[in-house]
């Protein structure tokens, strides 16, 4: 019993521990290796865990022959776009949320909250036949827009949350020696709160670089795709190798998984709230 | 919290409130507005008030697409989130073992399915299930012969069952943190007194740990339950919803929010599929105020 309890407990937790990493990085190695697979070798009825002759074909291939980089270009723009508009859109509302006394704030917030529950694939249903009637479909602009109806909100929710957490007496005390409203946000709330407007502009930057849904209905041309509705179309394609795909794949998600690891430190219950994972 | 003067205030919210008025929420009322009308494919542009009529052929009877969708999802629900949690609580109780060396690795290295975009895992694991190339089949053959195969997304209950799998991996890590950050909260003087009070690890773990961690697992449960409740990236990039029995039924993995997707977007039933939004909307919404209410949130806001 002593014996198991020295070395059965810890034998068995690794036993575990290196079960749940194959579990959890195998797909990641699978993409990496079929990343440098040549052309169809992949589709074969017998497993094989490395390519027989490893090449860089298919990162040439997504370079040049389709039109990747636009799509890099696109998401690149749109998701700047949703990430600068919605800090700036939401930065004073939710200072004046988070210290400003007035009628109407407890509906406000219920609101917020109203329209954080709508899923925005139901969203997606309006949203798609304003901007047809308006004659944004199609354009990255309208995306933006899009993205913009979950983005305020969220930055809003997340910006107040952190607002709160700063102690009150700082900007009240700079109020009584004389300070204007103004200066007690630009001169305090706002270097204080640098920390968590950049964790809510990349966590902004990164819902809207990995959409998939919006993206896919209101884009219409391949050259104004962003990258998941680019990818999307590359893999349901049964003639084009899966090498392709998984060479952009690698490609798209290496910087944002290391931003999102690197991040993940400062995810504490207000900065998960709605959202990250779309 | 301080008075300002009502026209402060007022430059302050209205670029939130105007931003969020257009974007967010008129959308929402139209919306409304919509699902009051009969507008779809054919009817695009010159569509009439028809009233309540979504609403009722949405809730007619007990077989109406609306409750089997919704029965599939709540299905769906009920099997993942122990799922999550169960591997979420595991994952973080070997990672908070005295005896595991090399936490700072171990821990990235399970944490890395949540930094996958959502739809690359979908993708990926489509390709795995595949019948005859998917990396799932090709190591059954191993096992099971040349000629075998699984019926991961060909079979309605294996279907199902293949969405639960890549919801696993891609959602156990959200748990796995919220619960070892709950973990090392916990104060060792309380282990240490049940230890000289006689406890053994299992009465320690259902006394102590489990108590001490609910206060982290409600709301992330609550929060997880919402999110797989709303899934559509895994369901509708893997399966597109099928398989499909007959055109007129909803598939095996046609949750609602890819009947949503695809009512709207591949049949264009825009009144009809606004109607069962605002259904859903309003279940949802509820869910969300009465958790808020029960962790006293609201009242916190309040203040």
């Amino acid at each position: 019993m002593r014996i198991l309890a020295r070395f059965g407990v810890p034998a068995l937790l690794y036993v575990f521990l290196s079960a749940m990493v194959i579990f959890a990085l195998f797909p990641a190695f699978f993409v990496v290796q079929a990343a440098f697979r040549p052309g169809q070798s992949l589709y074969t009825l017998t497993l094989s865990l490395w390519p027989d002759h490893p090449t860089l074909d298919n990162f040439t291939y997504i370079f040049t022959q389709i039109p990747f980089p636009s799509w890099l270009r696109n998401s690149l723009g749109v998701s700047v776009g949703t990430m600068v508009a919605g800090l700036i859109g939401s930065a004073t509302g939710a200072y004046a949320l988070s210290r400003f006394r007035f009628a109407g704030k407890q509906m406000t917030l219920i609101l917020l909250l109203a329209i954080q529950a709508f899923p925005s694939v139901l969203a997606l249903i309006p949203i798609y036949l304003i901007l047809k009637t308006i004659g944004l479909v199609g354009s990255p602009f309208g995306l933006v827009l899009a993205y913009m109806s979950v983005a305020l909100v969220f930055c809003t929710w997340n910006l107040k949350g952190y607002f709160d957490t700063i102690p009150r007496e700082l900007d009240e005390a700079a109020l009584i020696d004389g300070c204007s409203v103004t200066q007690a946000f630009w001169r305090i709330i706002l270097p204080l709160s640098i920390p968590a407007l950049a964790v809510t502009a990349l966590l902004m930057f990164l819902t809207a670089w990995n959409e998939w849904v919006m993206a896919s209905v209101l884009l219409l041309d391949e050259n104004t795709y962003t990258v998941p509705v680019g990818l999307w179309g590359l893999q349901n394609d049964y003639r084009v190798p899966w090498g392709y795909f998984a060479a952009a794949s690698l490609i798209v998600s290496i910087p944002v998984m290391a931003l999102f690891l690197g991040l993940q430190r400062y995810f504490r219950a207000g900065l998960t709230v709605g959202g990250v994972k779309g | 919290m301080y008075r300002v003067r009502a026209a402060t205030t007022l430059v302050y919210l209205s670029p939130m409130i105007i931003g969020v008025g257009l974007i967010s929420f008129y959308p929402i009322l139209y919306n409304v507005f919509i699902s009051a009308t009969n507008q779809n494919l054919y009817h695009f542009r010159r569509y009439s008030f028809i009233g309540l009529t979504n609403y009722q052929s949405l809730l007619k009877t007990f077989d109406a697409d609306f409750f089997i969708v919704l029965g599939k999802t709540f299905l769906f629900v009920a099997i993942c989130i122990p799922l999550f949690l169960g591997v979420g609580m595991l994952a973080a109780l070997a990672l908070n073992h005295p005896a595991v060396r090399f936490k700072a690795f171990w821990r990235v290295a399970l944490i890395v399915p949540w930094a996958v975009p959502s739809y690359i895992t979908a993708l990926v694991w489509k390709f795995f299930f595949n019948g005859e190339f998917g990396t799932l089949n090709q190591l059954y053959r191993v096992v099971a012969g040349p000629q075998a195969g699984l019926p991961w997304l060909t079979d309605p209950n294996w279907a199902f069952a293949s969405i639960v799998l890549a919801n696993l991996w891609m959602s156990y890590p959200f748990f796995m943190v919220v619960i070892l950050g709950a973990l090392q909260s916990i104060p060792s003087e309380l282990y240490e007194a049940a230890a000289v009070d006689g406890a053994g690890a299992w009465r320690k773990f259902w006394r102590i740990t489990l108590p001490l961690l609910r206060p982290a697992i409600l709301p992330a449960t609550v929060l997880s339950a919402i999110l797989t409740f709303n899934t559509l990236n895994t369901a509708y990039l893997i399966t597109t919803g099928g398989p499909f029995e007959s055109a007129a039924k909803p598939g095996a993995t046609e949750f609602v929010m890819v009947y949503a997707f695809r009512e709207a977007f591949q049949l264009f039933n825009f009144g009809y599929i606004a109607a069962f939004a605002v259904v859903i909307f309003v279940m949802l919404f509820g869910v969300t105020l009465g958790s808020l209410r029960f962790s006293g949130l609201v009242r916190e806001e309040g203040r």
